[in-house]
């Protein structure tokens, strides 16, 4: 797997307290590659400045 | 071939309600029939992993009391039915929470149960936890998978197991085994069946729907599970139609789209087959006096990342307290979602967000002008067992790809036969509409498949 994905993952996972089990990072290397990678291109869309997800509405209530 | 010449575990929901209504069928002896088809043939495939065969003939019993008594509940009443594990039923909660208590009837179960079906148990799903289950199989071809996760619902219902089966889609869940098993599968608008006691994958992605042997069967369920329920926040207060008015064949005037630069950029990845049987669906919607119209939808491309991404952060975000166990004791595909979700950052989640509004947007402009929209469902008929390796399903949740641009636009989605393999293995074609117009859907798949009836194959398995 990718050095700096490798790292970046170790650390959030030592973050939560958590470690890998071992093997996953080697199982799921190209997985990961490959989502890390098209993580880039969903950032290539022009959006507007105003064009927004879902947003907190006050009259939501959650029931 | 007439009712009275099938064998009574391959009725159709619709005609063997229509038996039970007329008295000519009693629920007792269509269970029995359906228990002894388990009996029979769910060894080779491993679809059941809680048979709940003693409860399920008292249920039977008593629907048939009851509709003695001149109380006849509807087109649900006294049919056997069966449910993905992932939805939790009283005395048997999902195995996949795992870490987690269930909440009794999940609220599609309950609502099955008071429109009087009778439970014959719990489905096998992808990724349970535990000691290794059997995959579940193809019953065209033990040697191919059903497709996933709800891999239990695609073979019991093909095989005749079970009349009808719920199944949940965040990805495809539904429409993928529907597809692989020549099924009428349904993943109706978010938020139009309630997700309470569905255990959790992705809040805002998880569909739960019908699976069934013919549209019309899709539509009773849908009546019977469909409406707002106060314990799930997400559920619609949008009034409910009655799906069964969607049954009648006419398609005339109705504008299909064709999403053809989408299905250019996946074509690569789709067999020539699937393609040429999903043209020639589409030709036959011409054909019955369809208009067919090509339509841009500029964002697809980034669709199935988009909803990728917020379902590995919503799973991370739903698995947070019970991380450490999944990663000791998950299943791989579990584990690997949980990698995934915390390698993405907020900016990339809020990204997948406003992408999510960017395609929804786009699609309101498309149904301006189109009833619903035509596409493939999958890349081609279902694999060999041999050739699927255990997180495979990943990679298709992050590419360009058939299913995940409908869960994240909920739009809902109608996923039905339209030929076989030379190897006779069922290919799909999905029926997208706009939101909560799961009518037009139901009467678009109904019409092709009246006129088509590729639902009179069935797999040979004994």
């Amino acid at each position: 797997m990718d050095k700096l994905i490798e790292q970046c993952l170790r650390a959030l996972l030592a973050r939560e307290g958590l470690e890998p089990k071992a093997g996953d990072l080697e199982q799921f290397a190209e997985i990961i590659e490959l989502y890390v990678g098209n993580l880039k291109i969903l950032h290539s869309v022009n959006l507007g400045a105003e064009e927004l997800g879902p947003v907190f509405r006050p009259d939501w209530t959650g029931k | 071939m007439a009712i009275a010449e099938k064998p009574l575990h391959y009725l159709t929901i619709h005609e063997a309600q229509q038996l039970i209504r007329s008295r000519k069928l009693s629920p007792v002896e269509l269970t029995s029939a359906v228990l002894e088809r388990i009996s029979a043939v769910d060894g080779k495939l491993h679809a059941f992993i809680n048979l709940k065969a003693e409860s399920a003939m008292s249920e039977a019993r008593a629907a048939e009391a009851e509709i003695a008594r001149g109380n006849w509940r509807g087109p649900m009443h006294g049919i056997p039915v069966a449910v993905k594990d992932q939805l939790d039923v009283e005395g048997a909660p999902a195995r996949v929470r795992q870490f987690t208590q269930g909440v009794g009837d999940a609220t599609a179960v309950r609502k099955l149960r008071e429109a009087g079906a009778v439970m014959l148990g719990k489905l096998h799903m992808s990724s349970m936890p535990g000691p290794e289950l059997p995959l579940p199989r193809n019953p065209w071809n033990t040697g191919h998978i059903t497709g996933g996760s709800s891999t239990g619902s695609g073979a019991s219902v093909a095989a005749g197991l079970c009349l009808g089966s719920l199944g949940e889609d965040t990805a495809g869940s539904i429409r993928n085994p529907s597809a692989f098993c020549g099924l009428a599968g349904l993943k109706a608008t978010y938020g139009r069946v309630s997700r309470y006691g569905l255990a959790p994958l992705s809040w805002s992605l998880d569909h739960c729907g019908p699976m069934a042997r013919v549209v019309e069967d899709t539509a009773h369920m849908l009546n019977a599970i469909a409406g707002h329920d106060p314990k799930d926040p997400t559920s619609s207060t949008v009034p409910v139609a009655d799906y069964t008015s969607a049954l009648r064949e006419d398609v005339k005037g109705l504008v299909v789209g064709v999403p053809r630069d989408y299905i250019n950029e996946c074509a690569s990845r789709t067999e020539s087959l699937v393609l040429k049987l999903v043209g020639a669906a589409i030709d036959e919607f011409k054909s019955l006096g369809a208009r067919v119209e090509e339509v841009k939808i500029p964002t697809l491309n980034l669709a199935t990342i988009a909803n990728a991404v917020i379902y590995y952060n919503e799973f991370w975000a739903a698995h947070k307290s019970d991380a450490a166990g999944v990663l000791k004791t998950g299943a791989a595909q579990r584990r690997a979602r949980i990698y995934l979700g915390l390698l993405t950052n907020s900016a990339d989640y809020i990204q997948a967000q406003r992408v999510r509004s960017r395609v929804r947007a786009e699609f309101a402009e498309v149904f301006k002008k189109v009833d619903c929209l035509a596409l493939p469902c999958q890349t081609g008929p279902a694999p060999l067992v041999k050739d699927v390796g255990p997180i495979d399903t990943l990679f298709k949740h992050v590419v360009p790809e058939y299913n995940g641009p409908f869960n994240l636009a909920g739009l809902p989605t109608l996923v039905i036969p339209c030929g076989f393999s030379e190897n006779n293995l069922p290919i799909a074609l999905q029926l997208v509409g706009e939101p909560f117009d799961e009518v037009t859907v139901l009467r678009a798949g109904y019409t092709y498949q009246q006129h088509m009836k590729w639902y009179e194959r069935r797999p040979e398995i004994q």
